[in-house]
């Protein structure tokens, strides 16, 4: 057993002429809740992508609970609960129907019932899916997630689409999962909901990692005030690199 | 079998699907056609040609329509991560995708033969039993071909469009429409033999050599009708029943004969009915195996 759920090493994904991601290093240990912060196309989910294999890395390796997810993908994604960006649900299928597809393929025997009322959706378990807001799918893909109490969860964006009771559910749920010992690796471009639940923040822009540390380490690094919102440290950071970027094409 | 789960929710949303039953009845419509050639030919065995009917236009454009969108529509829609993020493999996911549709479209197929069993049975009494689940049983695993071919190629495309266009004009209207006109056209241009082409000497008659009766019977189309007229006993042809029956009963002075044994002195092994089989064998795998070879490689969205 690894004591890192996510290990990426010079992790590259090109697309055409287009870097997405750019030699991207970067550890969570297996106890550890991640933020992983970027503006919108930093590349949170193409990095996120090649951890589920749903894509491969051009160049480095990535290692997730101690295997390859290209080689040994099953394996992995047997031990992680996984709520998607950009993802639809089956439109024709109820909630309970989709709990019990994703509890039949993991083989485990969790209680759709249970799981939904975790995330607050009992009373739609047999509703079509296709009749959910966007709020409630997210909440039914959180429900997903959930099944077969994973090692490792990872979620792309979890606040996406989510009403006030919906962030604070999200929030809760990923606390309890922590209290488990459930590593949680988190992307986001909503700020202040991950200096809330985070160990460790990662901010990406344009690809690369160009700050990482606890909240009090990344305000430390810029010289920020001791109540620097993340927000301010968020702007300090990817200004810079906005700022050295542009000074570099210069 | 970690795939079942999928299979099962696949198989799920085809029966619960209008159009899956929409389309039985269509089969029904299109295979019930009455025939005083054809009853005379096979008697009432007639009720298992009826399968035959509907299974040489009609089965593969609404196979081909209900599961060419299968991979490709979740790939845009985003549900297809939902599958590739949990333990299943690529292949589970190509894999359970076609055993689940493969059953489901099997099924409302099934429905379609068994209405004309029951019907021709009371019009016509009772016919052989045997032949009649053979049918079946090769119209099935047509059902399995073309769903394996719809999936390999919804699996390759990344755009919803190609898809369409690919099926259609790739794949449906070559193979299944025009394959006939298509060997007719190669042919003649290879053996300079037209078609019962009038020339100066007269009506010119075309007889086709064996490599014409291959390549005929190579789409997988006229591989099933092969297999179903070899079943039904009338005569070694890619054409419909009815027509082989034309041929040998009312033998025409016009043209060359469409079926081995009178057309070929002495046909070759590879002419046989049997061949059919490895014919559709190979439209099974071939396809949907360089599908794989590219969907497991790289990027799956």
């Amino acid at each position: 057993m690894s004591d890192n759920s996510i290990e990426l090493r010079g992790v590259t994904k090109r697309f055409d002429n287009t870097v997405a991601v750019d030699d991207l290093s970067l550890t969570v240990k297996d106890d550890e809740t991640y933020g992983f912060l970027g503006p919108n196309g930093a590349g949170k989910s193409t990095t996120i992508s090649m951890l589920l294999d749903y894509q491969r890395p051009t160049e480095g390796t990535a290692r997730v609970l101690g295997q390859d997810p290209q080689t040994d993908g099953a394996e992995v994604r047997a031990k992680i609960g996984n709520l998607p960006d950009q993802y639809s649900t089956y439109n024709k299928l109820s909630a309970r129907r989709h709990l019990q597809f994703v509890i039949d393929t993991k083989g485990v025997d969790d209680d759709p019932e249970r799981l939904l009322e975790r995330v607050g959706l009992t009373d739609v378990i047999n509703e079509p899916a296709g009749t959910f807001s966007q709020g409630m799918k997210q909440r039914l893909a959180l429900a997903m997630a959930l099944v077969g109490e994973p090692e490792l969860l990872i979620l792309d964006e979890p606040f996406t689409g989510l009403d006030p009771h919906g962030v604070r559910t999200v929030r809760d749920i990923v606390q309890a999962e922590r209290e488990r010992d459930t590593a949680v690796f988190f992307s986001s471009h909503i700020l202040g909901q991950v200096e809330l639940v985070c160990d460790r923040i990662g901010i990406l822009h344009n690809g690369r990692l160009i700050a990482e540390g606890t909240l009090d380490e990344l305000r430390a690094n810029i010289d920020a005030d001791e109540d620097a919102s993340i927000e301010d440290i968020f702007v300090a950071y990817t200004h810079d690199s906005v700022r050295a970027t542009t000074e570099g094409v210069r | 079998m970690r795939w079942f789960p999928l299979a099962r929710k696949e198989f799920r949303g085809i029966v619960r699907y209008k159009g899956t039953w929409l389309f039985t009845l269509l089969l029904v419509y299109f295979g019930y056609q009455p025939s005083y050639v054809g009853y005379q030919g096979v008697g009432s065995d007639i009720t298992i040609a009826y399968i035959q009917n509907f299974a040489t236009l009609l089965l593969p454009l609404g196979v081909l329509l209900l599961s060419y969108r299968s991979i490709i529509k979740e790939r845009r829609s985003g549900s297809l991560k939902i599958p590739l993020g949990l333990p299943l493999t690529r292949t589970d996911v190509l894999l359970g995708k076609i055993a689940g549709r493969t059953v489901g479209l099997g099924a409302s197929v099934l429905v379609a033969c068994l209405a004309l069993g029951g019907y021709g049975l009371v019009r016509y009494g009772l016919f052989s039993p045997l032949r009649f689940v053979a049918v079946v049983l090769t119209t099935l695993l047509y059902v399995l071909v073309l769903v394996s071919i719809a999936t390999a190629i919804s699996a390759v495309t990344r755009r919803a469009i190609t898809a369409t266009v690919g099926v259609f004009a790739g794949l449906y209207l070559p193979l299944f429409a025009f394959w006939r006109s298509i060997v007719h056209w190669v042919n003649g241009m290879v053996t300079g033999a037209g078609a019962n082409t009038a020339t100066g000497g007269g009506v010119q008659t075309f007889a086709p050599g064996e490599s014409y009766f291959l390549l005929l019977r190579l789409a997988p189309g006229n591989a099933y009708t092969v297999l179903t007229n070899w079943t039904l006993g009338v005569g070694n042809a890619a054409r419909g029943y009815i027509g082989v029956i034309q041929q040998t009963q009312f033998a025409s002075g016009m043209g060359g004969s469409t079926i081995v044994e009178t057309a070929l002195q002495d046909p070759p092994v590879y002419l046989h009915e049997a061949i059919g089989l490895l014919v559709l064998a190979l439209w099974a795998v071939v396809p949907i195996g360089l599908a794989w070879l590219r969907f497991t490689r790289g990027d799956v969205l």
